[in-house]
């Protein structure tokens, strides 16, 4: 008696050969998803996330690749004749800018389709771009005090106006820290946060820390509002991605509301 | 005076928003000088005309420009500097001013006042994406002309 392999008919060993590649495909195409997922998170445009993974799933040997990503959700089918056509869907959530990382990651895709990095070697590369050192916890409340004051400033407030809006700054670093570690809903976040930028403004004019509540305010509301994702949205709809503008659009839309919610609810109060 | 004061602060809340985008070390400087750049565009164009399209279009139409060389001489994505430079363009105030209508009831004053918001934005992506269709022409005719000398 031979071995089993032997003894099967040729067609039937030809059927393990492709499950056996297309179950080797479905590995890399998991972690060419992961490079994808990572890159829309921090900031990448539609377009370059779906370029991005065309290019790695053709650099690892498919003949085809087909990729539709929105702000939420990518869907790859890669297809070759050695394995047949192969489909993963990824669910994308959360987006916090990191351009840093966003470049680390597109050197990374570029190194692996240039010099055929192996799979080990791209899953090590995107281990050390995730394990980069963030900016500390100071930086970022220097940060939040310097967007408020110089904002505070060039919409024409007074100097006494930019030291309070930076003041309240910090405070809502703070805030936004706290609400941050119990993950809540980022709407909820943003209520909050207007809620205690207009109540801090309005005390502040109140005690003489500021000639103007609407120039402190517009310094705070610069970190909140979302003027860049409106921009960003109505970029991806005259580009093509029209799905993505509009859920951006809207998402930016209900932001603004939300936080004129915040500084209405106050504003009665005061 | 106030244009001074307004360039610095262009400068200096790029760079706060670079910052917060987590851009590291000398793209910080150069992503935030690509704020004041755009600023600076603004302020000139005034002297042009004293329509805000259209000087929101010029300067994101020089911003887009600038991203796009300044992204491949130092070798990294267009985005990162056209995302921190549009700060300072960006319809914030706009978009407050829309929020305190609603707050205050005039709702009339509010739809001008978003219409006025959209519009801006509409400016602005409308003038990053022609600088950018054109770089990526040239980029495919360098990328086509490659392939065939490879070829030959």
């Amino acid at each position: 008696m031979g071995t089993a392999s032997q003894s099967l008919p040729p067609e039937e060993a030809g059927c393990f050969a492709l499950l056996a590649e297309a179950e080797r495909a479905n590995e890399y195409l998991y972690h060419v998803l992961d490079i994808g997922q990572h890159m829309l998170q921090c900031g990448g445009e539609v377009s370059r996330v779906e370029d991005s993974i065309q290019r790695l799933c053709i650099a690892y040997g498919a003949e085809r690749a087909d990729v539709f990503t929105i702000t939420s959700s990518i869907v790859v089918t890669i297809y070759s004749h050695k394995f047949g056509a192969l489909t993963q869907t990824r669910r994308i959530s959360g987006q916090q800018y990191d351009l840093h990382r966003l470049e680390l990651l597109n050197q990374l895709c570029r190194r692996t389709c240039g010099e055929r990095l192996s799979l080990q070697e791209m899953k090590k590369g995107l281990e050390e771009i995730l394990a980069a050192p963030q900016y500390g916890f100071g930086v970022q409340l220097i940060t939040y005090a310097l967007v408020s004051s110089s904002f505070s400033l060039f919409f024409g407030g007074s100097a006494l106006d930019a030291a309070a809006s930076g003041v309240i700054g910090v405070m809502l670093k703070f805030l936004d820290q706290a609400i941050r570690r119990t993950e809540a809903n980022a709407f909820l976040s943003a209520l909050l946060c207007s809620c205690l930028g207009g109540l801090l403004a309005g005390l502040a004019v109140r005690f003489g820390l500021g000639d103007s509540v609407d120039m402190i305010s517009i310094g705070n509301i610069m970190l909140l509002i979302p003027g860049l994702a409106l921009t960003n949205s109505l970029r991806d709809m005259f580009s093509g991605n029209t799905i993505s503008g509009l859920m951006r659009f809207i998402e930016a839309t209900l932001l603004a509301l939300t936080i004129a919610c915040g500084f209405a609810l106050v504003a009665g109060l005061l | 005076m106030q244009y001074a004061v307004e360039l610095i602060t262009a400068f200096l809340g790029s760079l706060g928003f670079a910052l917060l985008f987590r851009v590291r070390r000398e793209k910080l400087l150069l992503a935030s000088l690509g704020g004041l750049l755009a600023w600076g565009i603004y302020l000139l164009m005034g002297f042009a005309t004293d329509q805000d399209v259209v000087r929101y279009f010029a300067a994101s139409v020089v911003l887009t420009v600038y991203g796009e060389i300044m992204a491949r001489v130092v070798k990294c994505p267009a985005t990162l500097f056209i995302v921190t430079a549009s700060i300072p363009l960006i319809p914030g105030g706009s978009l407050y001013h829309t929020m305190q209508y609603f707050m205050h009831n005039d709702l009339s004053a509010c739809l001008a006042q978003a219409l006025t918001t959209v519009l801006l934005a509409v400016s602005i992506a409308v003038g990053m994406l022609c600088p950018t269709a054109v770089f990526h022409l040239l980029h495919r005719r360098d990328y086509l002309r490659n392939q065939r000398e490879k070829r030959s």
